[in-house]
């Protein structure tokens, strides 16, 4: 695992230095300049020593000093920066992914107990239709209607102005700040999964161990879900790991913008905007780590659900 | 300055950055005349913006409209623009001083009179040693964007700037009990100006000399209380402020100022609109503007002409358009009317073919690259004149990238001189760059940039500001990203004029304008731009705000609205 | 009505003289065809995605005779004539302090049948041609992805060990990469460096299409690797793999004959709806600078105009969306449809 924090964290640097037009003296300088401060400037932050020597600085200042600072607004430290915008993060995906997963669960055993009827293709039609938007268009859209079009209407006069409450702040205030970025977010997924874990259900129907268990009398529901469902749930599974890896690291970026969210995601956002390295640094460490965590976590899971996967 | 909203403007809506000349026919308010600080006490003013102003926080290093706005009210010059609107607004008055001294020795020492019991925030009484003091802060940063270019006016001042940590400016600031003099090495005409923006605003003398990372204590009506990028500013009353000069800092309306980030331009404008902000500093997208036009929120709606001026800059040392006719065809076939629907409209923009912007010192209407020249006013593009220069210049069918930024109203102009390249026999093709690396790329000499989208919003009220910064010979600096002459434009006959002026403003401002008027006329026939349009600026405020006043210099003036 | 689904139900069509009984032995691939083509619910949708494509390819023909504008240049003050009367394309603010601009809205004629947008282009125009380069990037890389995952896939989860150790973190770091900043990046060093950028033989310059469809491609294989992986790791564990092994089999053969069929299935679901993705994640590249260069479109960047005008014309922002939906609609129902023809244990019945 940190053979590939470290390769990241590198080809990160490497990245961010070989596009030309970048110069970080200059940006922390201001506003233009004269060029004697660009110098000044270079030479106090050690943008004139090396590169391997400047990888070095930033490590150490993100890792062991804890000082880093943005290249945007030096009162901006990055390290409280992220830890402050962690809990939004979880916030927001572990919600959203609590509503995608009972969601396409829900959807997927509809769709396979409907097959042949209606249902099922008006189900895919829907899921579909999820899966095929944008994430901004779609918050956007649901910002049109809730905050402004239909804001003082019965159905939406409930949603708080945009942003984030802390849950030990205000627990009611933190949910309801949430509950339409979770539901937006569980959109882009819920069609994905739905699809999967049905295609999933259909090629397991046809098993051995599905036609014993229906000849000892199991109730359709009872095989659907006690013995069905788990062997289908690897590739499910396997798309969770790493979904919510990369959003609970900031991947959810568009979402946390549209709706004013202080998360990873944001911060990963603006620092991309404005080309702030020691930002995009720590946004793509904190990232990497969750998504190593979770590649782990997934293939524990796997034996679990498979007992004839034997454990690596 | 380079206007500030590079890079806290959503990348995905539309900045419609607008500007209105004097005297529109825009039914909303515009500025007032009188300067008023009777409105109603108390109460928070909620103000949103996308990000933080980027940059250090430090007052003597930030260099962004967005914090200019809010120091203006924590911190106090020797001097001040009148805080007012319209033509008022950019006179000065004494503010920190009792009276506006006049210069002796030919201009070069200036000695101002402090006034007495003024406060810190901290509790602390200011006096002469507070002056000096920021002054010698000033070089002892190290990273004040304009101590070598403005501030090296004062006596000692180069030797301040090769060893900045040891900055001793006794030989240029004396003081005198409550009596500072400044002693110049040249009589200075902008010297005035110079004091009263933020960078010479005073801070107490135990300001450490190192970037702060939020404003020190400071002499105005309010002071800083929290400075967190990711997430607000807020600003609450100084205890110790009585007000000395209404004209210059008079005491403000509400009792605390915030200003919340994070939100999209979109999203800000729906907060307003619902009340739950009093005030966007962002631009409102070109999608809300329909919306902000009907009855609903007219009257919530300010428009006012700006002081900036947004252009496309050709290389004149780059071929093709080291060519004269070439640049001149360019400006003839520039149909402005559709720069003008892109920036938002006729009510939010208005074309121009020269440098200076309108009620600026030295203006005087001047556009010869339009249909029957002789009014001062663009009308129509003269195309087949165009064509003619064009043919005659032989650089028919030379490649050209079109540099402009991602930025959606910036992408599209650079999309409509794609088309209007290639219409003229050009091979034009669109080079757009993100924001943030755009602007130091077409400074840089090295790069090659042909022709290259940039704007100017005035530092102050001097007409040297736009030409001479951004045309002149001594703005050029080869293969440095700090270049702000981008067109590399460098006339000596031109310059010659430029340094005239300078030293005529000295004692006659009156007769210094009209040659700067001159210069702008000889700039634009040379053609180093395509001079586009002066945009307009528009202050959404929440129904709840009284007392919207609008300063040439400071545009909305937050401390003097009221929401009570 | 609500019976739970252990037969597979009248979609499984037999092709002609198969019967019930038996299913003798002809070539498994013919039979599958032959079932496909039964399918009429894939190849309606089969005909769809065709028809897209057709629609596409016929841009030029769409723009230049039928919609008589030209979707590239910008036309911010041009007209147009409806309902017999000439009006501007971008018009000016009407209402109250008349700020800002709108351009014109559906029109329902062939010229400018939904409206223009920010730039007084044709949109529909604009959609058919953009539907060349989002079909373009989005399936080709959405193929190649699924091949090299499924490549991969195949090679972790058969051989385990080291292979494996090596592919996840190889899979990890890929998935962990700031694809964005490479965007940007790559972006501005192939806008920035005169004649594109110059790799050995290979010259890549700024509005090729190949860039971003592989970058695409590798940015996702980590997804299509992980579940296809996990299937390959159950399906070697299986009887019918024991029982070849017993008999011999080399290991080509096992992944071959015995592990892939079975894997596949997951992977022709994959397939569709990556495609969704692919075409999304497209749009995000171009509007950093990577792929589709203004004023050229593709789906995704006129969403992206679209979001500029979604107050005042949410059409710019559906139209394009809704080709997406159709497109991934019928692949998804075509992939459905193949899958259920390459089924080996699919159980026939007789239709009644």
């Amino acid at each position: 695992m940190v053979i590939v924090l470290f390769a990241i964290t590198v080809m990160t640097f490497l990245i961010f230095f070989a596009t030309p037009g970048v110069d970080p003296s200059r940006q922390l300088a201001g506003r233009n300049p004269d060029p004697a401060t660009v110098e000044a400037i270079k030479h106090q932050f050690g943008l004139d020593r090396p590169l391997p020597i400047r990888y070095a600085l930033m490590m150490k200042r993100l890792f062991i000093s804890r000082d880093l600072v943005s290249y945007g607004n030096q009162a901006l430290l990055v390290v409280p920066a992220i830890q402050s915008a962690a809990p939004v993060t979880f916030s927001l995906v572990f919600g959203a992914a609590v509503l995608w997963v009972i969601g396409a669960i829900a959807i997927g055993l509809l769709m396979v107990t409907f097959k042949g009827t209606f249902i099922d293709p008006l189900l895919m039609v829907l899921a579909l239709i999820g899966i095929s938007m944008p994430v901004f268009w779609l918050g956007e859209v649901a910002n049109l209607i809730t905050q402004d079009r239909l804001h003082d209407t019965i159905f939406f006069s409930w949603v708080p102005p945009l942003g984030y409450t802390p849950f030990t702040q205000n627990p009611w205030q933190w949910f309801l700040h949430l509950i339409i970025p979770w539901i937006t977010l569980s959109i882009l997924y819920i069609g994905f999964y739905a699809r999967v874990l049905r295609a999933n259900l259909l090629e397991v129907q046809n098993e051995d161990y599905v036609r014993t268990a229906k000849a000892k009398g199991l109730s359709p529901r009872n095989v659907l879900v006690r013995h069905m469902l788990r062997t289908s749930m690897i590739t499910f599974v396997s798309l969770f790991g790493l979904d919510f890896g990369v959003l609970v690291g900031g991947g959810a970026l568009l979402t946390e913008v549209v709706f004013g969210l202080p998360g990873v995601g944001q911060l990963t956002y603006n620092s991309l905007r404005s080309l702030d390295l020691p930002v995009i640094m720590a946004t793509v460490i904190y990232g990497a780590f969750f998504i190593t965590i979770m590649s782990a976590l997934v293939d524990i899971v796997y034996a679990r659900l498979d007992p004839r996967i034997r454990p690596a | 300055m380079k206007r500030w909203f590079v890079g806290s403007a959503s990348l995905l809506t539309a900045v419609a950055l607008v500007a209105a000349g004097c005297g529109s026919s825009s039914k909303s308010s515009s500025s007032q005349t009188t300067s008023t600080s009777s409105g109603a006490q108390g109460g928070t003013l909620m103000t949103v913006a996308n990000a933080a102003p980027s940059g250090s926080p430090d007052p003597q290093v930030n260099y962004t409209l967005q914090e200019w706005q809010l120091l203006i009210f924590t911190h106090d010059g020797l001097v001040a623009f009148k805080r007012t609107g319209g033509k008022e607004g950019t006179k000065l008055v004494p503010d920190l001083a009792e009276s506006i001294p006049k210069p002796t020795n030919g201009g070069k020492t200036w000695t101002f009179t402090i006034r007495k019991g003024i406060k810190f925030s901290n509790g602390k009484t200011l006096t002469g040693a507070d002056v000096k003091a920021t002054f010698e802060r000033l070089f002892k940063i190290g990273d004040s964007p304009n101590a070598g270019t403005w501030y090296n006016v004062i006596q000692g001042a180069d030797a301040c700037l090769k060893t900045p940590k040891t900055c001793d400016l006794s030989q240029g600031i004396t003081v005198n009990g409550n009596k500072v003099t400044f002693k110049l090495t040249t009589a200075d005409p902008e010297w005035l100006d110079k004091l009263a923006v933020p960078f010479a605003f005073i801070l107490p003398a135990s300001t450490p000399a190192k970037n702060v990372n939020i404003p020190p204590p400071g002499t105005g009506p309010y002071m800083w209380a929290e400075y967190a990028p990711n997430k607000q500013i807020k600003l609450v009353r100084n205890p110790y402020f009585k007000e000395w000069s209404v004209d210059a800092q008079p005491k403000g309306n509400p009792d605390v100022i915030i200003q919340k980030f994070g939100l999209t331009v979109e999203a800000e404008v729906t907060q307003v609109e619902n009340g739950q902000a009093d005030w966007m500093f962002d631009q409102p997208p070109a999608d809300r503007l329909g919306e902000l036009s009907s009855s609903k929120y007219a009257s919530q709606v300010h428009v006012n002409p700006l002081t900036s001026t947004w252009y496309f800059a050709f290389n004149v040392n780059e071929p093709p358009f080291n060519n004269l006719k070439a640049r001149q065809g360019v400006n003839f076939a520039t149909d402005r009317a559709a720069l003008v629907k892109i920036a938002g409209g006729p009510k939010l923009a208005v074309p121009t073919c020269q440098v200076l912007p309108p009620n600026f010192p030295g203006y005087v209407p001047y556009c010869p690259y339009t249909k029957n020249p002789g009014s001062g006013k663009w009308t129509a593009p003269d195309l087949a004149k165009a064509q003619q220069l064009i043919n005659a210049s032989g650089t028919k069918g030379a490649a050209v990238k079109v540099n402009t930024d991602t930025t959606d109203t910036d992408k599209a102009l650079g999309l409509y001189f794609v088309g209007l390249l290639n219409k003229l026999g050009y091979k034009a093709t669109l080079q757009a760059l993100s924001a943030d690396i755009q602007y130091p790329y077409i400074q840089n000499s090295k790069n090659h940039v042909q022709f290259a989208f940039s704007d100017w919003f005035q530092d102050y009220p001097a007409a040297s500001d736009f030409l001479n910064i951004l045309l002149g010979c001594n703005s050029i600096h080869p293969n440095s990203n700090s270049s702000p002459n981008i067109a590399q434009f460098c006339d000596k006959g031109i310059q010659a004029k430029m340094d005239h002026a300078g030293q005529v403003g000295i004692t006659d401002p009156t007769s210094a304008n009209k040659i700067w008027a001159q210069v702008d006329k000889e700039v634009t026939d040379q053609a180093p731009w395509v001079a586009m349009y002066n945009p307009k600026y528009i202050d959404f405020l929440s129904s709840r705000v009284k007392g919207y006043l609008f300063s040439p210099q400071w545009y909305f003036l937050l401390d003097q609205a009221s929401v009570k | 009505m609500a019976e739970f689904a252990f037969e597979p139900g009248p979609e499984v069509h037999l092709a002609a003289g198969e019967s019930a009984k038996e299913i003798s032995g002809r070539s498994p691939w013919r039979l599958a065809g032959r079932r496909l083509v039964r399918n009429r619910l894939a190849m309606a949708s089969l005909a769809l995605f065709v028809l897209i494509v057709v629609v596409s390819l016929l841009a030029p023909f769409y723009a230049t005779h039928l919609a008589k504008t030209d979707p590239f240049t910008s036309n911010v003050t041009g007209t147009t004539v409806v309902d017999g009367k000439e009006v501007d394309v971008v018009q000016e603010g009407g209402s109250g302090l008349g700020l800002g601009e709108v351009p014109i809205g559906p029109t329902w004629q062939w010229n400018y049948m939904i409206g223009a947008d920010n730039q007084g282009r044709d949109v529909m125009a604009r959609v058919l041609y953009g539907g060349r380069a989002s079909l373009q990037i989005g399936v080709a890389s959405a193929v190649i992805c699924t091949v090299i995952a499924l490549a991969l896939a195949l090679l972790s989860g058969f051989f385990r060990g080291w292979t494996d150790s090596v592919l996840s973190r190889i899979m990890d770091l890929i998935w962990a990469f700031p694809v964005y900043l490479l965007a940007i990046s790559l972006a501005t060093v192939l806008l920035t460096k005169a004649g594109g950028l110059q790799w050995g033989p290979v010259t890549i310059n700024p509005s090729s299409l190949w860039v971003p469809t592989w970058i695409i491609a590798v940015v996702y294989i980590p997804y299509v690797y992980r579940p296809l992986r996990g299937q390959v790791l159950s399906v070697r564990e299986k009887e019918y793999v024991e029982a070849s092994v017993s008999q011999g089999a080399s290991n080509l053969r096992l992944m071959f004959a015995e592990i892939l069929p079975n894997v596949i299935s997951t992977a022709i679901v994959l397939l569709p709806l990556m495609i969704a993705t692919t075409i999304l994640t497209e749009a995000a590249l171009s509007f950093l600078g990577i792929g589709v260069q203004a004023p050229q479109a593709s789906w995704g960047t006129i969403i992206d105009d679209g979001q500029n005008l979604l107050y005042t014309r949410p059409l710019v922002a559906i139209v394009p969306g809704i080709f997406i939906v159709l497109t991934v609609l019928s692949l998804n129902v075509l992939g459905d449809g193949v899958r259920d023809a390459l089924d080996p244990r699919a159980k026939v019945r007789v239709r009644e």
